[in-house]
């Protein structure tokens, strides 16, 4: 498939890269694990096997269980805008995956001390610190309608996911339908971590700005929905910036 | 801030991880670090070469400070499909490119290549593509490359660490350009 993740790492102490490098490669390797369990391009990936019934999930890899519970919480959440159990062809955790794999790089990079951190999904972002002691990151949010421009600055708690009309097909499936099928441009999702916001984000595109009262009850996370005249809709404390 | 970025790139079929690291001050001790393999220029071949890593492969590079390696940059795309491991290559000391990763995209395979001098960007183009003769590539080729030019520079100037969110046509086009930035340091 070809997601490439950036790993950055900001520092203003130069820490020698012997110190650095064995912790690298650890959170490198969370990535390569996540794939191997749960790429459906993978035959023999774990989350392929259970999709044909050839594995029983008490007999897979814990993280598996572990990415099906936080999807059974990010569908409650999002009232069963996402729903990866919906999805064609067996369950598809797909929406959420990105997200956790991402996030679980960034928390073994914490082992390195430095003052900030970005893992960058190919747009799904988890982050700690800043790029320095002074700032928060600030991640540009593509817009879906002009594509040469910016649509809006954020400042991030942490995660953040947007999830986009160039998903459509693949995992933007309504399902409440079972079609795909989305009522917006874009959405994104901040918060503290990138699983859920990546589930979100996928279950408010294809719901549309109605659906961000699902923010009313969850304190932590802010939404925003551009919707597919350009207009912008988001929960009131979204940090724009 | 000064930027001294190492990089480590290790490549399997599925995710790929590019690491870059950004501190000041700009003095960084490599200790026991490999030296970087030696870097080629593609040979413009009408027949396309692929080599491709069967395991789990990390090589790392290190952009030169002091004398900068020799190497010819090519100046038009072309038509060969590498996955070999990514370069960076410095033109005069303040001006450097670098190529992205090969990326799937909509079409085929492609890989960006950036050119910055000093820490601004200077120019986006394709550095290699391959879309099996699909046309389509070709007004990618003439209308988002222009656009995406764009979009790399505008995100320059609004002092962001990272864009979330991708048009259907440029999602790969986004990631190889970021892994070509993450490398020289942006």
């Amino acid at each position: 498939m070809g997601t490439v993740v950036t790993l950055d790492l900001f520092d203003e102490m130069a820490q020698p890269l012997w110190a650095l490098a064995p912790i690298v490669e650890e959170a490198i390797g969370v990535l390569h694990a996540a794939d191997e369990m749960f790429s459906t391009w993978k035959d023999t990936s774990s989350l392929s096997r259970i999709r044909r019934g050839e594995l029983l999930l008490d007999d897979a890899p814990l993280e598996i269980a572990i990415v099906l519970e936080r999807c059974r919480k990010a569908r409650d959440i999002s009232k069963g805008w996402f729903d990866p159990w919906a999805m064609p062809g067996g369950v598809d955790p797909t929406g959420l995956v990105k997200g956790w794999a991402a996030q679980a790089c960034l928390n073994v990079l914490r082992g390195t001390n430095v003052g900030g951190a970005l893992v960058n999904a190919a747009g799904d972002i988890a982050s700690f610190g800043g790029p320095n002691k002074d700032q928060r990151f600030r991640i540009g949010i593509a817009d879906p309608v002009h594509p040469q421009q910016l649509a809006c600055v954020v400042e991030t708690p942490g995660a953040i996911a947007t999830s986009g009309t160039y998903e459509r097909g693949a995992h933007l499936i309504d399902p409440h339908s079972g079609r795909a099928m989305t009522r917006a441009a874009s959405a994104t999702v901040v918060g503290a971590d990138l699983s859920l916001a990546d589930a979100l984000a996928t279950a408010l595109v294809i719901a549309g700005e109605s659906a961000l009262t699902m923010f009313d009850t969850l304190n932590d996370y802010e939404g925003l929905v551009i919707a597919d005249d350009g207009t912008f809709h988001m929960t009131p404390n979204f940090p724009i910036v | 801030m000064n930027r001294a970025p190492i990089v480590l790139l290790s490549t399997v079929a599925g995710l790929v991880g590019v690491f870059s690291f950004h501190s000041s001050p700009a003095k960084i001790t490599f200790g026991t670090v490999p030296a970087a393999p030696s870097t080629t220029t593609p040979p413009t071949t009408s027949a396309p070469t692929t080599t491709r890593t069967s395991g789990p492969k990390t090589t790392t590079s290190t952009p030169v400070r002091n004398p900068p390696p020799t190497s010819t940059p090519t100046t038009r795309p072309t038509t060969t499909i590498t996955t070999a491991p990514v370069t960076t290559t410095t033109v005069t000391p303040s001006v450097r490119q670098a190529t992205g990763v090969s990326v799937n995209y909509s079409f085929g395979i492609l890989s960006v290549k950036v050119t910055v001098s000093k820490t601004t960007i200077t120019k986006v183009s394709i550095a290699a593509i391959d879309d099996g003769g699909n046309p389509r590539s070709v007004s990618i080729d003439q209308y988002a490359i222009p656009i995406l030019q764009q979009e790399a520079l505008r995100a320059q100037s609004a002092n962001i660490q990272g864009v979330s969110g991708a048009s259907y046509t440029s999602a790969g086009f986004a990631q190889s350009l970021q892994s070509a930035l993450t490398q020289l340091g942006l």
